[in-house]
């Protein structure tokens, strides 16, 4: 035996296991099998936390996840992490953990004096206290409020990996939500009936209620070995649905063993994603509290908890026991503490007669009928309770732990997040869920069916009526003697009791230190509403949600309010029902994966050539062909092209196959200039406009044959144009017979630009006669390209001469070679993406920048290319008024006059001279190529008929005022003869 | 997330889909005028209740939606393609 | 033994289109050609090719690898006016998956239920993992997945990472198909 409180072998436990752990710095001795709370209980640690608002003393108060006090942080070599409930906290070995919310130790916290004056902090007080005046919120209110407040705390490890985590993706026919007597009958009846099954049980065993109960250690036992001998039903322990959401969608957290944790690379948790044609909610019941003053002291806890504790860990949670009860299921714990020797116990039963209390009585338990306790007593610890007698005389009763049963509300957070109504039972004084039978249904002690054996069989039928909706209905299948169920207790009916007045605090919510008093108060200022109620006070809004005392303060509302507490209801709890790491929820797309990363097909062969990659949306693009930093390689890489010839991977542009009879129709419809008139063997640059009348994209349209064509986008929207194409095609014009096909992926496309380019194709395209006159600039051609069947363009986007050769993506490293070779007496060299930009805004050419959304055809320069006959999108919107206004912002070239002077993007337009806002601002900027000095674009409001202006541009974050000259977009050959020649 | 039931694919999780607005309002003539094009690209309903939604199948078969989906309970009545003409939502719709 | 053995055939690709209302001419045309069309949701795997239908009329063609284009240009030739074919032996990898694990990993990035009970062999479906589209054809052996080639690299590295606890093993090279034929 392992601490002095361990009286018996647990179910979960094994003597033959200790396991060493550390708590607040001591060492301690468990059992394998524990969790933290029951090894501290075991070693009879009673002290495990102080609250967060008051700094009051905190004991374990339950033995599942609904535990609202006894949270510790676990310290580990990834950090600390805080929050995690002691009472379901595995004892590994090793394990250090340490309380929370105490300062400097746990036993002596200087600020539980906000307990001493804890009636000058009611719920409202920070928001009516602190008001004014502002300033001192920053520098004393918050200050303090955080030093004395919060929730645990993380402690940043620096350099640590993030912790592994993934998301696993679920299908059944039938999610069973908790593995209790109902549960495992329902799944167990749904699996025989062929049905895909997910039985998700949060516990690290099957069993629930059914575990509390020594009678039915054999049903358990032979449900648990048949559900694994069934194909169809996946059991998942440790896996706690934490949402429900629409169209049969769950959410669910599962808890890795220590074994698992270690073949999955240190992964803890999963986060699975459940899809399921029906739920069948067998959740349970979760035992509720009872507010008298100070029952919040170490030593008060739930009384179905210290029979788990008993149960599966052979912990007594005290030697000298006292109950306060309303109902016969809490003489349970009671009768068993009792039959495993624990003695003298006293029970105080609000009810004046029962028939548990006569079966306590008879195996000689103190039963005190028709009382109630008044308050819990001792310092930092129970050591007396206060009663009130059946008449009237109040006495105190020596005790060690006061075992607190308020009755059982169904757990009905699942249910009512699937839509489900909840209906006040008075029977169990709980509310009742009935959810929808398209959605599937509820069952058991989740809807108020108490007693194992009722449970059982109500999930039995549960299933039935379930698997007949689903099309497989029950054959009768003979009684299992082996299965029988034993028999339920007679049981005399709750009385409902929620509070007990008295002197000092009585609390209803222990995580948030929410008190009766509290709830009150949110009636008195007008907080009526349930809903208002729970945010004036914070009450259930902490990781607990509530479970153990949310209806108990909905009942002192409902009593303040004068209302039945069905009028009042309770509110909602929302997903998560659980804490739940970030890490989780973010599963596998984290680091290297947070998102795709596209590869240029000659991916290998940039990097080969020493390419620096910049991320440009999913895509890689080599940026320079250089790991030196600065405008010199790039300037370098342009002078190449200006000069002699240079060869650019553009494959990241969006390519779009067009075919079929309507393929002309429908690009006349999606483009804003006119198509249809390309003759075959040419490309014409196109823009898209959208329906309102902006750009969209632009690219070039090549014609390859009369029913087919080409297209490219930018890089940036090469999927939304596909979309927003499909979309046009099946939404807009459904009669045009026309294929898209993406073929961004199939081809590798490459610009060979510069004065020496077409010698250098020539010899790569030995087929095609590329003499102006045969090949014009925009022609386009399928050409044998290094001997590859492929397509070749005579399209440019640097001002220069220009080709652009595509080759199935597959082959494209010989073509790019071949390229290079042939260009080598030319010196050619490919340049990355900063020199791309470099010479097209030289050009005038537009990007992403000036493609904001914002802009317009004619803001850029562009209206010329609108047709005038026939439809298109973005037609009617585009001759708008307001898009004529004079002073809209207009594509400008923008050239300092000092030519030393930086042109920034971003910078601001401004008159000299003039306040107030800025005209304009520049889009892009480059260092001229060849000439000194500095080129920019910018959009300028009527920009056109600014140009020869001098303005000033401002960038304020550099302090930065230079002098400008405004001018055409297109400084560099602004009559084209260079791609022309 | 809501699970859409793809005609051609099954049911499929929200992700696959990219949700392209109102399928309630249809394009104008191209002669139609301004007033009636600003209200195509501009006007819309915000009911409470059922709505005709474009649901484009960008991760399955990528084929266009139109979609009858309450906007309150998320409840989906009925999926169909572009022409098809969906049967009207239930009475006393669920919210 | 491995969860998970990976093999990358090489192959080719064809995608063909039916224009409007000419499915049935597509279907003829290529029993003609040897090859019958499944229908939308299916796959039929012999074993030098495959058919996979995951869009309304249109079909990916693998077969083996020949010229650059040379496939697509015979079927565009072959169903001139009543279809088109668009190469994309370029554009998309193939994965071949099979072993033990096949399903377990693919369920933590597959929205799909794979369960061979609703996607046995010989069902396809187009969907999404690890953010990237992929087309999952199911077979006998296990799973072959077609995604598109920019993010094949990309796609690689997260199956491995999320296959390495159930173990991997590569299979550098392979003819073409894993020698999965059904029909």
């Amino acid at each position: 035996m392992t601490g002095p409180a361990r009286i018996a072998n647990g179910l979960l436990t094994d003597p033959d296991r200790p396991v060493g752990f550390r708590f607040d710095g001591r060492s301690f001795l468990g059992q394998h099998g524990d969790t933290l709370a029951s090894a501290l209980l075991a070693n009879g640690v009673r002290l495990v936390g102080r609250s967060f608002k008051y700094h009051r003393p905190r004991g374990v108060v339950t033995a599942g996840p609904e535990e609202p006090a006894a949270l510790v942080e676990v310290v580990g070599p990834g950090g600390r992490e805080p929050n995690r409930p002691a009472t379901t906290l595995p004892l590994g070995e090793g394990l250090v953990a340490a309380s929370q919310h105490r300062w400097p130790t746990l036993t002596f916290d200087l600020l539980s004096i906000n307990g001493v004056f804890s009636r000058f902090l009611p719920a409202g007080f920070y928001y009516k206290t602190f008001m004014a005046p502002g300033w001192a919120w920053e520098r004393l209110y918050e200050p303090l409020i955080r030093r004395a407040a919060g929730l645990g705390r993380l402690q940043p490890v620096a350099g640590a990996q993030a912790a592994p985590a993934e998301t696993i993706h679920d299908h059944a026919d039938v999610l069973v939500v908790g593995a209790g007597a109902a549960g495992l009958a329902a799944a167990h009846r749904l699996g025989t009936l062929g049905l895909r099954v997910i039985l998700a049980e949060q516990d690290e065993v099957l069993g629930g209620g059914a575990l509390q109960d020594a009678r039915w250690d054999t049903w358990r036992a032979q449900m648990d070995a048949r559900l694994r001998r069934l194909g169809s039903v996946r059991c998942l322990t440790r896996t706690c649905v934490v949402g429900a959401y629409e169209h049969g969608v769950f959410a669910a957290l599962e808890t890795l063993t220590p074994a698992e944790t270690a073949a999955f690379g240190g992964l803890r948790e999963r986060f699975r994603i459940i899809r399921a044609q029906r739920v069948l909610l067998t959740t349970g019941a979760i035992e509720r509290l009872i507010a008298f003053a100070h029952n919040d002291l170490p030593g008060v806890m739930q009384a179905g908890a210290a029979l788990s504790y008993l149960r599966r860990y052979g912990v007594a949670v005290g030697r000298r026991p006292a109950f306060f009860v309303n109902n016969d299921e809490a003489y349970e714990a009671a009768i068993a503490l009792h039959a495993a020797g624990v003695e003298p116990i006293v029970v105080i039963d609000a009810r004046a007669e029962s028939r548990a209390a006569e079966r306590a009585r008879a195996q000689g338990l103190d039963v005190h009928g028709g009382a109630v306790v008044q308050e819990a007593r001792g310092r930092g610890r129970v050591r007396a309770v206060r009663i009130v007698d059946r008449d009237g005389r109040s006495r105190e009763l020596e005790a060690d732990c006061l075992l607190v049963s308020g009755g059982h509300s169904p757990w009905t957070a699942l249910a009512s997040q699937s839509g489900a109504s909840l209906r006040w039972d008075e029977s169990i004084a709980a509310f009742t869920p009935a959810l929808d039978a398209a959605s599937g249904c509820v069952a058991g002690a989740a809807r108020g069916c108490f007693g194992l054996a009722r449970a059982a069989a109500d999930g039995d039928a549960a299933a039935r009526a379930l698997a007949a909706g689903l099309g497989r209905s029950a054959v009768a299948v003979a009684v299992d003697p082996a299965l029988a169920l034993p028999e339920d207790a007679e049981v005399t009916p709750i009385a409902p009791l929620w509070e007990v007045r008295g002197r000092g605090p009585a609390f209803v919510d222990l995580q948030n230190d929410v008190t009766t008093d509290d709830v009150r108060l949110a009636h008195r200022e007008g907080y009526e509403h349930v809903e208002h109620m729970k945010r004036f006070t914070t009450h259930g809004m902490a990781t607990d949600q509530g479970r153990i005392g949310g209806l108990v303060g909905s009942a002192v509302l409902a009593l303040a309010r004068g209302l039945p507490v069905a009028q009042v209801g309770q509110p909602r709890p929302r997903p998560y029902l659980q804490p739940l790491p970030f890490a989780a929820l973010a599963g596998s797309d984290v680091g290297a994966h947070f998102k795709p990363k596209r590869r240029l097909p000659l991916h290998d062969a940039h990097a080969a050539a020493g390419a620096t990659f910049v991320a440009v949306g999913l895509w890689l693009r080599p940026l320079v062909y250089s790991t030196e930093t600065g405008w010199g390689p790039v300037l370098k890489e342009a002078r190449r092209v200006r000069r002699s010839a240079g060869v650019t991977d553009v494959s990241s542009l969006g390519k779009i196959d067009v075919q079929g009879p309507g393929a002309a129709r429908f690009l006349d419809f999606v483009y804003a200039n006119t198509i249809s008139t390309l003759a075959v063997g040419r490309a014409r640059y196109g823009i898209m406009l959208r329906e309102d009348g902006m750009l969209f994209d632009d690219g070039t349209v090549a014609r390859l044959g009369a029913e087919h064509f080409i297209l490219t986008t930018t890089t940036a929207n090469g999927a939304a144009a596909l979309e927003h194409l499909e979309f046009h095609l099946q939404a807009c014009c459904p009669e045009l017979d026309v294929v898209l096909t993406d073929v961004g992926d199939q081809w590798a496309q490459f610009a060979v630009a510069g004065p020496r380019a077409r010698e250098i194709v020539a010899a790569v395209v030995p087929g095609i006669d590329l003499a102006n006159e045969a090949f014009p600039f925009m022609a386009a051609a399928a050409a044998t390209i290094a001997g590859l069947a492929g397509r070749l363009f005579r399209i440019s986007f640097s001002g220069e001469l220009a080709y652009e050769l595509a080759v199935p993506a597959g082959e494209a490293t010989g073509a790019w070679r071949a390229v290079l070779e042939a260009g080598r007496p030319f010196e050619i060299a490919p340049y990355g993406l900063d020199a791309l930009n470099t010479l097209r805004i030289e050009k005038g050419h537009v990007t992403g920048a000036e493609l904001n959304g914002n802009t317009s055809a004619d803001d850029l320069g562009f209206g010329r290319l609108l047709k005038k006959q026939g439809d298109f999108i973005g037609r009617t919107l585009s001759r708008r008024p307001g898009l004529a206004a004079p002073d809209r912002l207009q594509l400008v070239g923008v050239r300092p006059l000092d030519r030393t002077k930086r042109l920034r993007n971003g910078a601001q337009l401004v008159a000299p001279g003039a306040a107030g806002t800025g005209l304009g601002y520049v889009t892009s900027s480059t260092p001229c190529v060849l000439e000194d000095g500095w080129f920019g674009l910018a959009l300028l409001a009527g920009g056109r008929q600014r140009i020869g202006q001098r303005l000033h541009a401002v960038a304020a974050t550099h302090g930065e005022q230079i002098e400008v000259e405004i001018a055409s977009p297109h400084r560099l050959d602004p009559k084209n003869t260079r791609v022309h020649s | 997330m809501l699970r859409i039931r793809c005609p051609w694919c099954g049911v499929r999780d929200e992700a696959e889909f990219r949700y392209r607005g109102d399928a309630s309002v249809r394009r104008p003539r191209g002669d139609a005028g301004l007033a009636a094009f600003t209200d195509y690209a501009y006007v819309r309903d915000n009911p409470r209740g059922w709505h005709l939604e474009w649901w484009l199948h960008v991760g399955g078969c990528r084929r266009l939606l139109k979609v009858s989906r309450h906007t309150v309970s998320h409840a989906i009545h009925a999926v169909g393609a572009p022409d098809d003409h969906l049967p009207p939502p239930p009475d006393g719709a669920r919210e | 033994m491995p969860g998970l053995r990976l093999r990358r055939p090489a192959t080719d690709v064809v995608e063909l289109a039916a224009l409007s209302g000419r499915a049935g001419d597509l279907e003829r045309i290529a029993a003609g050609r040897g090859t019958t069309l499944p229908a939308f949701g299916h796959a039929l795997l012999k074993a030098d090719r495959a058919a996979v239908c995951v869009r309304p009329a249109r079909w990916l063609l693998l077969g083996p690898p020949a010229a650059p284009g040379a496939s697509a240009a015979a079927w565009a030739d072959a169903c001139a006016g009543r279809g088109v074919a668009v190469d994309l032996s370029s554009g998309i990898v193939a994965l071949d998956l099979a072993g033990p694990a096949v399903r377990e990993v693919l369920a933590r990035g597959c929205r799909l239920d794979l369960d061979p009970s609703i996607f046995p062999p010989g069902r396809a479906a187009a969907t999404v993992m690890a953010q990237v589209s992929v087309i999952l054809v199911a077979t006998r052996a296990g799973v072959l997945l077609l995604t598109p080639s920019t993010t094949a690299r990309h796609f690689g590295e997260w199956l491995e990472h999320t296959a390495a606890p159930f173990g991997i093993e590569r299979a550098a090279a392979l003819p073409f198909l894993s020698g999965d034929p059904h029909e």
